[in-house]
């Protein structure tokens, strides 16, 4: 054992260099563009700014609106599909083969490229002739224009993410309550626990994994998401629904600013870190407490 | 059970329990509609002449416009695109599966200096995204000359399922008894074959999930063609759909054609592999 093995290290290079020059390198190297800049973009003109770039953006009101957008987003992620998906993961708990088909069904959403999704939800959206505002209209309300309108469009692209969001986390999490033993329950019955009892008391701490799964991955897809709104929005109306990512994609590749851009892709790696980082330390800590 | 003449509080027991039960069916009926009604909406309207779509959505086309896929493939040359969609998720998902399977066995097997910190650097990629490393990736390719090249599209997809990819294989791998490995060495197996007739037998599973996983995610990727195809021969479909809402705007019969084409090959594969594919979505998520 103590012998040194070379072997091991030849099956794990492939990885490590694959992802050194397409994952590691470029996160260091959108660090070091940061701090420079270029007239023309190109990485022969570059010169030295020192922080200036951070600066300019902490005065970009766009790029603090989009970040609050991905901010809010978080939140609704959170609200409406993981929430959401554990409901429905516990209600499933318990039924047998039905189970599956039931989260077989939830979780073809999440199976649709959400560029296909944006576009067919642009249409139920569609004002005039989409679906929603008719089925809204028929049953007596009021339809509205549900990407057009500053005040709901975050929340109306949201709903299809957590449309196709929901699925997913009932799956996880379905999964995480089959290794629960039902003898906890019966015990908890016994020691008189009625069933929101036994959710909070039970269900919550030992799905603990799967939380904190979900809850990290839907940090990271809500703070990196770019294809569902620069499709069904793409930004608008009036940047009512702009996002990180699309600042990103419009200063670097309709402006040419990639210093810019990649100073902002530094921030959002940090972001994504430090949330990811706060919330698994969060639960581990609370694990210990225990 | 709930025989005549049993105790009348046992009776109220049992109409609580079958109104509870009514309740619950009705909220997953409910999530069923909600799911698969869009579905409905999009393979519906991609059957019906935009003037009767315009009439109703929710009926069944009376004169299913199936010349309506033709007419994007053939004629509106969208049957390239699907060959793109084709080629990179294939290449993509062999290369990712390909690297993560090897990295997996020397995770897992394996004891070496180094090891903890190596796999926690590689996890660290999962928290990467597209948008974080646009730049970089972008004048990368600019300087190996890969933009609007198949390689140049395939290579940076094939990194950002690479993460997932050796976490899971690295987890699947672990759970292989020991014993078996250790008897196949002592046969005088080599490496390559410990791995080829013990490991790769027992992961198989495993393995297709990951690929199937994979090819979705590539299949439906968007971000990196975007940018990096930009010449229309090479867009894959994800992308070549976007310039078709500007030709065709309000055209919602056409559009939702061209949807219910990129959706339809990934519809049938998870149809008929979920449990491959809620296998290596959960599975990684579960382990300690």
């Amino acid at each position: 054992m103590t012998r040194f093995n070379v072997r091991p290290y030849i099956y794990i290079a492939p990885a490590l260099i694959y992802l050194g020059i397409w994952i590691f390198y470029p996160i260091l190297n959108a660090l070091v563009l940061s701090f420079f800049d270029s007239p023309t973009g190109r990485s022969r003109d570059y010169f030295w700014v020192g922080i200036e770039n951070y600066i300019k953006l902490l005065q970009d009101d766009l790029f603090l609106k989009s970040l609050y957008h991905n901010i809010i987003w978080v939140l609704l992620s959170i609200a409406l599909p993981v929430v959401l998906g554990l409901l429905l993961a516990v209600l499933l708990s318990g039924r047998g083969r039905t189970r599956l088909v039931y989260a077989s069904i939830f979780f073809i959403p999440h199976t649709v490229a959400a560029v296909c999704a944006a576009i067919v939800w642009r249409w139920i959206y569609d004002p005039s002739i989409g679906p929603l505002n008719w089925l809204l209209e028929t049953v007596g309300l009021t339809g509205r224009p549900w990407l057009a309108d500053e005040s709901i469009v975050l929340i109306a692209v949201n709903m299809i993410g957590s449309w196709s969001y929901y699925g997913f986390c009932v799956l996880i999490f379905m999964a995480g309550l089959q290794n629960i033993s039902p003898e906890l329950y019966d015990a908890a019955k016994i020691d008189g626990a009625g069933a929101l009892q036994q959710f909070f008391y039970v269900t919550i701490p030992l799905l603990r994994n799967a939380i904190t799964f979900v809850l990290v991955y839907t940090i990271i897809g809500s703070m990196k998401f770019f294809d569902l709104i620069f499709v069904a929005t793409n930004g608008g109306p009036n940047e009512a629904s702009t996002v990180v990512g699309l600042r990103i994609y419009w200063h670097s590749m309709r402006e040419g600013r990639f210093n810019y851009a990649a100073t902002m892709s530094t921030i959002l790696t940090v972001v994504i870190l430090v949330l990811s980082v706060a919330v698994i330390r969060q639960i581990v800590t609370e694990d210990e407490e225990d | 059970m709930a025989a005549n003449g049993s105790p009348r509080n046992k009776r109220s027991y049992n109409s609580r329990r079958m109104i509870q039960s009514a309740i619950i069916h009705a909220v997953l009926l409910l999530f069923v509609f909600i799911a698969l009604f869009p579905i409905y909406l999009m393979f519906n309207a991609a059957l019906k002449t935009s003037r009767e779509l315009f009439q109703s959505f929710l009926t069944l086309p009376t004169d299913p416009q199936w010349q309506n896929f033709g007419f994007i493939l053939n004629e509106q040359g969208y049957k390239g695109a699907l060959y793109n969609s084709l080629i990179l998720s294939t290449s993509s998902m062999i290369l990712t599966t390909v690297i993560s399977v090897l990295a997996g066995y020397g995770f897992a097997v394996y004891r070496f200096i180094g090891k903890q910190w190596l796999f926690l650097l590689v996890l660290t990629g999962l928290m990467v995204s597209e948008t974080s490393v646009l730049i970089p990736v972008y004048q990368l390719l600019q300087d190996l000359g890969l933009l609007n090249t198949y390689g140049g599209m395939i290579l940076p997809q094939a990194a950002l399922g690479l993460t997932f990819g050796v976490f899971l294989m690295t987890t699947f791998f672990k759970d292989i008894p020991r014993a078996l490995i250790d008897a196949a060495v002592v046969d005088g197996g080599s490496d390559l074959q410990v791995l080829r007739h013990v490991i790769m037998p027992l992961a198989r599973p495993a393995i297709m999930s990951l690929a199937l996983i994979e090819f979705m995610w590539a299949w439906n990727s968007f971000f990196f063609p975007l940018v990096i195809a930009t010449k229309q021969w090479l867009m894959p479909m994800s992308v070549r759909i976007i310039d078709f809402m500007g030709r065709f705007t309000f055209r919602y019969d056409m559009i939702a054609a061209t949807t219910v084409i990129l959706f339809t090959p990934i519809l049938i594969l998870y149809l008929v592999t979920q449990r491959s594919f809620h296998r290596g979505i959960t599975f990684g998520a579960l382990k300690d």
